[in-house]
């Protein structure tokens, strides 16, 4: 079987099982983007995260042109069902967020109002905030409606967007947009905004602009700032299912 | 990962972690009874299977049913995988780039342009409102906010 008859097959959508391409590939860029991330010593555009995402495209791009399909056509049939298992695994790794959680059960016991207070009128701050600057950009109230979901889970988002009028499938781009962004930038960010001195305010912010990947940065940054993010997804999660339909209603987006 | 260790071993004993597969058949249960709940919840309020795991097996460390040595080790794999597991999400977006053309190129550039702003609006504001509400703390209430 020559390359292109095994690639041919994965192109048929009845086949369509052909799962190791994309968790080969998957691995490929990613272990490729953490080789330039060592040598290059830790430049941000060569986070592996934010590499396997542009490499992997390009990739399925450029065979997409060989096979001569359309790139979603290629993506769907060839990377999808590898790439559906790996993505399963996010559902145990977000539970996973429970753990540093309890281990700085001191901190949470400690401070829940204020937590909860700070993701409340954080976030709708936010909401104004982003509302001002997405029209202050030229965009219509499609796209609007659908920025204001982003803070919460990819699946909590989406429906959400779709029921105040936005694009889910842009809301789900800019919730992995944020994600990469945020494990990217997340040092030279805090760095710039003095978000050092107070671990509570800068685990809030990582796991709500970052969701769970923020949350791994936030892990690694340290015991609190990890235990903030994980409460972060889960309660900006409800805060968004709360606060977001009636701010849209009340803008009069949809 | 040092400043964990450190708080697992103020938890008190310290234990051997649980073999493998159990703390896997946890993780397992966790996400069972989670997808099976989830659907309870109203389509108008979505709460989707992890984010309910999450909660519950913080209620179940919680409540002493699960000890962290019965799970601490998968967990800390899982966490340090998360950027790998979410490269497929990322390259997802192969599927959609037409999100960004659709209306036209200026949009598409804005929208990105939106998208990283938002981001970091996020972040900063949420961190900058903590501390403020931490300050009311401290000084109105007069609550010690000294964390070790």
């Amino acid at each position: 079987m020559t390359w292109v008859t095994f690639f041919g097959n994965a192109l048929d959508p009845k086949v369509g099982g052909i799962a190791f391409f994309g968790i080969f590939l998957s691995l490929v860029v990613f272990l490729i983007g953490q080789y330039l991330f060592k040598i290059s010593n830790g430049f941000f555009l060569f986070q592996p995260l934010f590499v396997g995402m542009v490499l992997g495209i390009f990739i399925l791009w450029l065979m997409s042109k060989w096979f001569g399909v359309s790139l979603p056509t290629f993506y769907q049939a060839a990377y999808k069902p590898g790439g559906d298992i790996l993505f399963w695994f996010l559902n145990p790794a977000t539970i996973a967020f429970a753990i540093p959680l309890y281990r700085r059960n001191d901190v949470v016991k400690k401070f829940w109002l204020e937590i909860v207070l700070s993701l409340i009128v954080g976030m709708v701050i936010s909401l104004f905030i982003i509302y001002y600057v997405s029209k202050g950009l030229g965009l219509n109230n499609k796209i609007i409606s659908s920025m204001l979901p982003q803070a919460a889970t990819t699946a909590i988002a989406m429906p959400i967007s779709g029921a105040i009028g936005g694009v889910p499938a842009v809301t789900a781009m800019a919730c992995i947009i944020n994600a990469v962004l945020i494990y990217a930038l997340a040092d030279f960010l805090i760095k710039i905004f003095r978000l050092n001195s107070d671990p509570v305010g800068a685990g809030l912010g990582l796991g709500t602009a970052g969701h769970t990947v923020g949350s791994a940065k936030a892990v690694q940054l340290g015991s609190i700032q990890g235990a903030m993010a994980s409460i972060a997804v889960v309660v900006i999660s409800i805060v968004v299912d709360i606060v977001v339909p009636p701010f849209a209603h009340m803008m009069g987006l949809f | 990962m040092a400043s964990n260790q450190q708080a697992s071993k103020t938890e008190g004993t310290v234990h051997e972690p649980a073999p493998i597969l159990q703390q896997m058949g946890i993780f397992g249960c966790v996400l069972f009874v989670s997808s099976l709940l989830s659907p309870l919840f109203p389509k108008s309020f979505p709460v989707p299977t992890p984010v309910i795991g999450l909660v519950l097996m913080y209620v179940l460390l919680a409540s002493h049913i699960i000890k962290l040595y019965q799970v601490e080790k998968m967990a800390d794999f899982l966490i340090s995988l998360i950027a790998f597991l979410f490269v497929p999400s990322g390259v997802q977006m192969a599927n959609s780039l037409n999100v960004f053309t659709d209306d036209g190129a200026l949009t598409g550039v804005m929208l990105i342009v939106t998208i990283i702003l938002a981001t970091i609006i996020l972040l900063v504001v949420i961190a900058y409102t903590t501390a403020a509400f931490m300050a009311v703390s401290r000084k109105v209430f007069h609550k010690s906010t000294d964390i070790q």
